[in-house]
């Protein structure tokens, strides 16, 4: 695109700064996480730990109970994000109907969900949760965004691409609202569902303030939760046995592993979603 | 019309759920906001209607003054750093020929946006610790003498909170840019190299107007996230840097959470609200304005 070398040289520097940002320390994240105690509690530059141990990943599932909250988010985020699909699929549907009466009043409510972020209403939403009986509950966390306006709007955008003529046909013959959806709609726009499902999956598995609002109950608790007590050190009880570096980045090697196998084949569909939201504007 | 609404009674059915959803959910909760900050908190619940004493609570409250300055000034930076830096790897992302190193710049910048903030602040706290990569180097090289401790300097505080902000959003940002640029036909650069244009010409005056529509929808993004800050923050705060990068979503979670004070907490989350929507709605006026000019 551009010609002069200096410029081809510049981009390479700013590209592999900012790359390295990313990398290095996840790399001695891993390094220590693969260090002794000792090694882990060491100054200076630990690119590569000497001698290589277990003992951080040993200390984490021995000591410390990181497999239940692990399920507990598989569960939360299966469950929750099945659903979060589901349901946008649904909105997504109900809005491209083009001669339904009242579709731009719908359209508008669900617009105007956006103008009210969790963060703004924590406290009420900790109250009407509690009035709903979902404190304590790995419910109220598959409940928080169960769904929402930027999935059912990116669902309608993609549906909106499926051809008219194939889905009418199918229509005059008679067929119903879900077998349309579950025969054309969600087939033909699968890349759509992918995209809101991969967002979903990553936003489930990193709930952190719903959690920390909705639940107390130490066997209710969450991957991020339980690793933010790690990093923390909050469940160190005695002196001799606190935490070193080495069981936080443990955690956080464990805490990484199903983002690191699920971003490959999710990758395509996170990068694409992000500028088919873009670019509409 | 009426027939029409009956045909349609399936589909009213089918949105029904998300409505009712969405009403139980947000609009009841914010409501409900709206409607505590008006009631004295008792221990059990609201116990009266006191009108707006809570409010005036609120801004008698130097630590809400606190927060409200705190909230502004990461939000300022974030919204500025964040819309100006990935500029520049969305146009160095260009220039990258072969398309698996340049799909290895996207990945690389790309994956901080996917990670939770307690993996982030855990990642740092590691590379940043007094014995930790960064300090080593900088000691190393001898442009310190002490370690610096990064997460509980107050003077480190604030810019931690807007820095790693920026590092989390940049490559998701970086992409959308790049995405608005490879819409840009190449002829016009090519036109542009006819008539003998230089690189810097070029990128000031084809490759930034034709990003100044995304540009500002970046911004308008960024500065609404960045106003609700907590995560970050919260994750990022202790005794030392707590009066720093206390922000007003963290403040309303501690008075109504952990202190109990549902009336002043509500009260402060309205007020976050209110001065979340003056600006937004000031930010878009101003950058639809400029569009039109």
């Amino acid at each position: 695109m551009l010609r002069s070398p200096s410029i081809r040289i510049l981009s390479y520097v700013i590209l592999l700064f900012l790359a390295g940002t990313m990398i290095i320390p996840l790399w001695t994240v891993v390094a220590t996480a693969f260090s002794t105690k000792f090694g882990s509690l060491q100054a200076g530059i630990n690119l590569w730990p000497n001698p290589i141990s277990f003992e951080g990943f040993d200390t984490l599932f021995r000591r410390l109970n990181f497999v239940l909250p692990f399920a507990n988010t598989l569960y939360v985020t299966v469950v929750g994000t099945v659903a979060h699909v589901l349901l946008s699929a649904l909105g997504g549907y109900v809005l491209i109907q083009e001669d339904l009466p009242g579709r731009k009043i719908i359209a508008g409510v669900i617009l105007l969900t956006l103008t009210i972020p969790t963060q703004v209403i924590l406290v009420p939403l900790f109250v009407v949760f509690k009035q709903f009986m979902l404190l304590n509950t790995l419910l109220s966390l598959i409940v928080s965004e169960l769904v929402s306006a930027f999935s059912i709007l990116l669902m309608k955008t993609y549906f909106e691409q499926v051809p008219k003529s194939m889905v009418e046909s199918a229509r005059i013959d008679g067929a119903g609202h879900f077998k349309l959806l579950k025969d054309f709609y969600l087939p033909l726009a699968l890349p759509g569902v992918v995209t809101v499902a991969a967002f979903q999956i990553v936003h489930k598995y990193n709930l952190f303030i719903e959690p920390l609002l909705f639940i107390n109950d130490p066997q209710k608790i969450t991957l991020q939760i339980a690793l933010q007590s790690v990093i923390q050190g909050e469940s160190s009880t005695s002196t001799n046995d606190f935490i070193a570096p080495n069981v936080t980045m443990a955690a956080i090697v464990v805490a990484l592993v199903p983002l690191l196998i699920f971003y490959p084949f999710m990758q395509k569909y996170l990068i694409r979603g992000l500028t088919v939201g873009g670019v509409k504007e | 019309m009426l027939d029409r609404i009956r045909r349609h009674w399936m589909l009213y059915l089918l949105i029904a759920p998300i409505l009712a959803y969405f009403c139980a959910f947000l609009f009841y909760p914010m409501a409900q906001g709206i409607f505590l900050s008006t009631q004295k908190a008792g221990l059990l619940g609201p116990v009266g209607f006191i009108g707006w004493d809570n409010y005036a609570k609120v801004f008698s409250t130097p630590a809400v003054w606190q927060a409200i300055w705190n909230t502004l000034i990461i939000a300022a930076g974030i919204t500025i750093v964040g819309t100006l830096l990935p500029i520049l790897p969305a146009i160095a992302l260009l220039q990258i020929t072969p398309d698996w190193l340049k799909r290895g710049f996207q990945t690389a910048i790309y994956t901080p946006y996917l990670l939770s903030w307690v993996i982030i602040v855990g990642i740092w706290l590691n590379t940043l610790s007094p014995v930790g990569l960064v300090n080593s180097v900088l000691e190393g090289v001898g442009l310190i003498d002490a370690p610096i401790n990064f997460f509980a300097d107050p003077f480190w505080a604030r810019p931690m909170v807007i820095g790693l902000t920026v590092w989390k959003d940049v490559g998701f940002h970086a992409l959308i840019y790049l995405a608005a640029l490879l819409s840009l036909s190449p002829d016009i650069l090519e036109a542009a190299d006819i008539d003998g244009a230089n690189d810097y010409k070029k990128i000031r005056d084809i490759l930034l107007p034709h990003l100044m529509p995304m540009i500002k929808v970046v911004f308008l993004i960024t500065l609404l996230g960045s106003l609700r800050t907590f995560d970050s923050a919260f994750l990022m705060l202790n005794g030392r840097t707590a009066d720093q990068i206390r922000t007003l979503a963290i403040f309303t979670y501690e008075r109504g959470i952990l202190n109990f004070d549902l009336g002043l907490a509500s009260a402060a989350g309205v007020v976050l609200l209110v001065v979340s929507l003056l600006i937004s709605g000031v930010a878009q006026v101003v950058t639809r304005t400029e569009r039109e000019n």
